[in-house]
């Protein structure tokens, strides 16, 4: 008994893992464990008396030292094999790269645009689209530009041979929209204009704006205001100090610029906002009556506001991209640094 | 536009007001200031001198002398026109000049030379240094010109596209106006000569034939002397807005154009003696004063002298009838043309005058008055003692009355969601020229002043403007406008267009992508492309972009050699209109989604690659719930091409036949209830050549508005099978050049009860099989709703197919 007990101490203290000292435990002490068959394999009936009742002891004194061994030593084990690299015994390096990645891009302006679109309907903005080919009606008469307006010029927009255009701003969906909508009307109109324009870092001839027209009863400058300033501090997430001069449009009166006070440098003057404090962001103003009378609207109920928001330059801005020419560049590269993480 | 505060300041006191702060406040009341800068003349001990002997020194040098009142001085100078009787900034030894230069003595040619006789550049004003400083005859001599033209003068430079509005903002006097309002300041007058006087006078000869174009014309036919110089103040402001001086004449009218904004125009009177205002009426040439000969055409608004042209109406004069030095009687003109006119003609011929650009603005008539007035008034202030020989001639209505207007005062209130109070109203717009007051019904009673044109105030939303832009747009507190709550309509395309966006880049992998809205011609005769009724552009920005674009993947297959050197592999995707003309002349106008996918190496396999992206197309179909879209190879009778849907008008623009991208074999039309909405392939032979020799390139494009569907799917749930199923793999031997569809049609012809559902695993193709043979594994899942399968029932399908395969001639791979 006495070498039963050296040779399993022996092979316990060999063991290193919890494996190989679960290997010991059933060597030992498993249903044909060697302790196990010691205790079958004698034949008690020629033994007396006192040499069962010693045997007995000793066997159970072996049992015992042998389950407090095994458990001690699956401690430290265990103890062990925690402190170890888990590689190292499980075969697994957790610190590889992932595999199998589909996330893909989404375009820049495409992300400015949901975020935007969100952000309305959750102010209870409607989301309309319009058609890029437009009729002269919408992008110009019927928002009261007048018919020698020289944005009508060749070198202003670009004309098609069947006498239709290519829009040059989203607010040719204005009066659409009243024409499907009436009033009262809260819509916001995402989409790709088109400029007869000489391209440079600053100047694209095909860009997306963001329209928003709210028309309802009592519409005042107070309230797009309000609403300016609400939608700035979600583009920005944080509070944007606004300010309101003159801006003339045709198809607003009044008619505004609204300003933002820089973001960069808090107002100071910085090269962002070219020494001024301040950034011209949105042109916007009251609905001009002639163009309510165009989408229908009784003007003596109604009135509303409109504003345009520059997508393209919102997307620079908030990105950092220097030049516009990058967004239709078709460089993968550029696209790569916009996961659709929308 | 440049307003010099010196002569604003005959107008409105601005004392104690900092230049900053005017700027500040007039962007936030008036129009964008884009700065301002000031005009530092540092000139110190210069005199008033004049010329009492010149001598030639050969060359272009002459000595001169000049008596400047408590002594004379000798001086050498080169200016042409130095002459005896002139009077002439004089800066003697000890003076000093702009830019820091200390006059000394000197010798020049051996003379003595004892100070410098000025130019316009080394007094400060200009940068004109050609000719002396001419000063006017009635200045004493020895006057110290730090009284004439003082040290200093802030120039303040206003955006000219915030002026687009506001004719009256184009002239010094219309920005006193508004400084006068926005600081609470009292305006003065302009003054201005009464011509009651003239009234006995004989008219000037006058028709106007084209009153749709010139609305009112004015003329005054007067005498002065000749080449009197002007007045420093007058010579000094115009100098300080970059505008050369020549003499009274000249510089009066300009100066008059930049005070009033009415620009004016001054006819040698002894060659102009009766004005006709009428079209061309043929094409022609007609030389210009600044000697360029212009191409004039039949619509083009003249002034003849009888029946000879004597100026571009309303933007440049003629050379032939200008005013020269020598010119005593003058015909002066001040008219009103209608803006378009002059617009159309000055652009094209390039021709962008001052005169032309206040024009442009639509000014008002009763201007053409008013100028002549002042014009007359600062000759004689001037000392030119104008003689006036014809009445103040005039054709047309001058509109020089208050327009009345009425709204009320609750109107204002609810535009501006604030009260002001009505003191503060009338303040604001009687400071700005309106007659305004409230009366008892709560009516305010409004007299919009002559020189506030009708096209910029005509409706009481343009008074609200007026008053609040000088009250300021700060002082109205925000406030959030309180609506009714009811379900927004939802803009299904758009919500379409998203889904597909975030399929294709979170699902798949693609990179989203914008090309421009037109092709370039170039590229599409590489790809032997000839787009069917593409809309054109008539003003392209190239010659190569006329034509818009009728399909996405032309545009998309060029990004492919210009990214193929960045990446071995991509897929990109793009979102995007497409238009065509539709047989009535309109246009056509869809959404398309189309894709590329690039592999530079040939793993995975083609069709590897083509299954993968057929994936795609598939998933999109169950993103878009548009129900099941199919792929079918096309029929070798181009005749037989499946119908677009005609309903969609992206469908009729869709050019789904006769692309060179759609190589036969290569390509197949993507379908939904037998309409096709698109198509899906490889490119291969030359047009992949063209695109990316080597490569794998496969494309696709869909009509999105043919894949309509609804936004939230309707779906429904089935009980799972209670009892277990089984299933049970086969591998066919088939003809590769069939393909798997035709097999697939076999096989379902085979039907069995216990069939739950057939699955495609792979196809084998390569080694053990006969040439021209792939093995199609299919695994057939069996099962019932009632009862747990028996291996009977299991080994009575295995004969059935067996049967069935037999029967069919397909045989199982061994």
């Amino acid at each position: 008994m006495d070498d039963i007990r050296e040779q399993f101490l022996a092979e316990l203290n060999k063991a290193a893992s919890a494996k190989e000292i679960d290997e010991v435990r059933v060597r030992y002490l498993g249903r044909k464990g060697v302790i196990t068959l010691l205790a079958k394999n004698t034949d008690f009936s020629k033994l007396t008396p006192e040499q069962k009742r010693d045997f007995g002891r000793r066997l159970n004194e072996l049992k015992a030292l042998a389950e407090s061994e095994i458990g001690r030593a699956l401690e430290a084990a265990k103890a062990r094999e925690a402190a170890a690299p888990a590689a190292v015994l499980a075969n697994l390096d957790r610190t590889l790269p992932g595999t199998g990645h589909s996330l893909g891009c989404i375009h820049p302006i495409a992300l400015v645009q949901m975020e935007l679109e969100d952000i309305f309907q959750g102010m209870g903005f409607m989301v309309l689209t319009g058609p890029e080919v437009e009729k002269e009606y919408y992008n110009f008469d019927a928002l009261n530009i007048p018919p020698d307006h020289p944005a009508r010029d060749m070198q202003d927009t670009y004309w098609l041979t069947n006498g239709m255009l290519l829009r040059t701003h989203t607010s040719a969906i204005q009066v659409r929209a009243m024409e499907r909508f009436g009033a009262p009307l809260r819509a916001i109109f995402p989409g790709r204009c088109f400029r007869y324009e000489a391209i440079d870092a600053s100047h694209e001839n095909t860009f997306y704006q963001l329209e928003g027209l709210m028309v309802d009863e009592g519409i005042s400058v107070a309230n797009l205001i309000a609403v300016m300033k609400a939608l700035l501090s979600e583009i920005f997430h944080r509070e944007v100090t606004v300010r309101l001069r003159p801006g003339f449009f045709p198809f607003v009166e009044p008619g505004f610029e609204l300003d933002a006070q820089c973001l960069l440098c808090g107002g100071k003057g910085c090269s962002t906002c070219k020494g001024s404090g301040w950034i011209e962001l949105i042109p916007c103003g009251l609905v001009h009556p002639r163009v309510l009378e165009f989408g229908r609207i009784d003007t003596s109920k109604y009135s509303g506001f409109a504003f345009g928001l520059g997508l393209t330059r919102l997307a620079m801005m908030k990105f950092g991209i220097p030049d516009i020419r990058l967004m239709n560049s078709g460089d993968i590269r550029f696209y790569e640094q916009f996961p659709a993480a929308v | 536009m440049k307003i010099s505060l010196d002569w604003i300041s005959d107008f409105v006191d601005l004392s104690g007001i900092a230049p900053a702060t005017i700027a500040e406040r007039l962007t936030l009341c008036t129009a964008e200031v884009e700065g301002f800068e000031v005009l530092r003349r540092c000139v110190e001990g210069v005199v008033i001198g004049e010329v009492t002997a010149v001598e030639p020194l050969g060359g272009n040098l002459r000595l001169a002398t000049v008596d400047c009142g408590s002594r004379s001085y000798s001086t050498v100078c080169g200016a042409p026109n130095l002459r005896v009787g002139m009077k002439a900034a004089f800066a003697p030894a000890g003076a000093l000049l702009a830019g820091g230069t200390r006059i000394e003595v000197t010798e020049v040619g051996g003379r003595r030379s004892e100070g410098v006789l000025c130019s316009a550049m080394e007094l400060g004003m200009s940068r004109w240094h050609e000719v002396l400083l001419e000063c006017p005859p009635s200045l004493a001599k020895g006057t110290p010109l730090a009284s004439l033209i003082p040290g200093e003068d802030v120039i303040i430079e206003i955006d000219n596209k915030s002026l687009t509005h506001r004719p009256d903002l184009w002239g010094h006097y219309g920005i006193a106006r508004e400084l006068a309002a926005i600081f609470g300041r009292d305006l003065r007058p302009l003054p201005v000569a009464d011509l009651s006087p003239y009234d006995h006078l004989p008219a000037f000869p006058l028709t106007v034939e084209d009153f749709e174009n010139c609305p009112c014309y004015g003329c005054l036919e007067l005498s002065v002397p000749p080449g009197l110089p002007s007045p420093l103040v007058m010579q000094r402001r115009l100098h300080a807005l970059g505008q050369r001086t020549f003499n009274l004449l000249v510089d009066v009218t300009n100066y008059v154009m930049l005070e009033l904004a009415q620009p004016t125009h001054a006819f040698d009177g002894d060659l102009v003696r009766a004005i006709r205002v009428a079209p061309m009426g043929r094409s022609g040439t007609f030389t210009t004063l600044d000697g360029q000969e212009r191409q004039l055409l039949p619509d083009d608004l003249m002034i003849w002298n009888q029946s000879e042209p004597v100026a571009l109406a309303g933007i440049m004069g003629g050379l032939a009838s200008e005013v020269r030095p020598n010119t005593r009687r003058l015909l002066l003109e001040s008219a009103n043309f209608k803006a378009a006119r002059i617009r159309r003609t000055s652009v094209r011929l390039d021709l962008r005058t001052d005169s032309a650009q206040r024009f442009e603005k639509s000014q008002p008539p009763a201007n053409v008055k008013t100028a002549v007035a002042r014009i007359l008034r600062l000759m004689q202030e001037a000392g030119a003692h104008p003689e006036v020989t014809s009445r103040f001639t005039v054709a047309g209505d001058l509109k020089d009355i208050f327009r009345p207007l009425a709204m009320p005062r609750s109107l204002l209130h609810t535009m501006a969601g604030t009260e002001i109070n009505d003191a503060e109203v009338t303040r604001i717009l009687t400071a700005l020229g309106f007659q305004a007051e409230f009366d008892a019904g709560g009516m305010l009673r409004l007299g919009i002043p002559p020189h506030r044109s009708e096209k910029d105030i005509s409706i009481p939303a343009d008074v609200v403007e007026e008053v609040l832009r000088i009250y300021g747009y700060g002082r109205i507190e925000p406030r959030m406008p309180s609506v009714a709550i009811r379900p927004l309509h939802v803009e299904q395309p758009l919500r379409r267009e998203h889904k597909a966006r975030r399929l294709m880049a979170q699902g798949h992998g693609f990179i989203e992508v914008q090309n421009y809205g037109w092709f370039d011609e170039t590229w599409l005769r590489q790809l032997g492309f000839t787009p069917e009724k593409p809309l054109a552009l008539k003003n392209p920005s190239a010659q190569q972009n006329r034509l818009l674009r009728t399909t996405l993947i032309p545009n998309l297959l060029a990004l492919v050699p210009r990214n193929r050197v960045h990446r071995d592999s991509f897929r990109l995707f793009e979102i995007g209109h497409v238009y065509a003309a539709a047989d009535d002349g309109s246009s056509l106008e869809g959404t398309r989604l189309a894709g590329v996918s690039f592999h530079q190496l040939q793993q995975p396999t083609l069709e590897e690659h083509f299954r993968a992206l057929r994936g795609v197309i598939e998933d999109l179909g169950r993103v878009l719930s548009c129900g099941p879209l199919r792929f079918e190879a096309p029929p070798v009778d181009p005749a037989a091409v499946p119908p677009t849907d005609s309903d969609s008008q992206a469908g009729a623009a869709a050019p789904y036949g006769n692309v060179p991208w759609q190589v036969p074999q290569y390509f197949v039309f993507v379908t939904r209830n037998h309409k096709t909405v698109g198509s899906l392939g490889a490119l291969s032979g030359k047009i992949l050549d063209a695109v990316a020799p080597d490569g794998q390139v496969l494309w696709f494009e869909l009509d999105l508005e043919a894949l309509e569907g609804p936004i939230y799917p309707q779906l429904k749930y089935q009980a799972s099978p209670i009892y277990p199923g089984s299933w049970q793999d086969f591998s066919l031997v088939w003809d590769l050049t069939q393909g798997f569809a035709a097999l697939e049609s076999r096989l379902d012809a085979f039907s069995h009860p216990l069939v739950m559902r057939r699955e495609f695993l792979y196809v084998y193709k390569g080694k053990g099989l006969p040439p021209g043979k792939g093995s199609y594994s299919f695994r057939f899942w069996l099962g019932t709703r009632d009862h747990t399968l028996t291996s009977d029932e299991i080994g009575e399908f295995r004969d059935a197919f067996l049967k069935f395969l037999q029967s069919h001639g397909l045989p199982l791979r061994a």
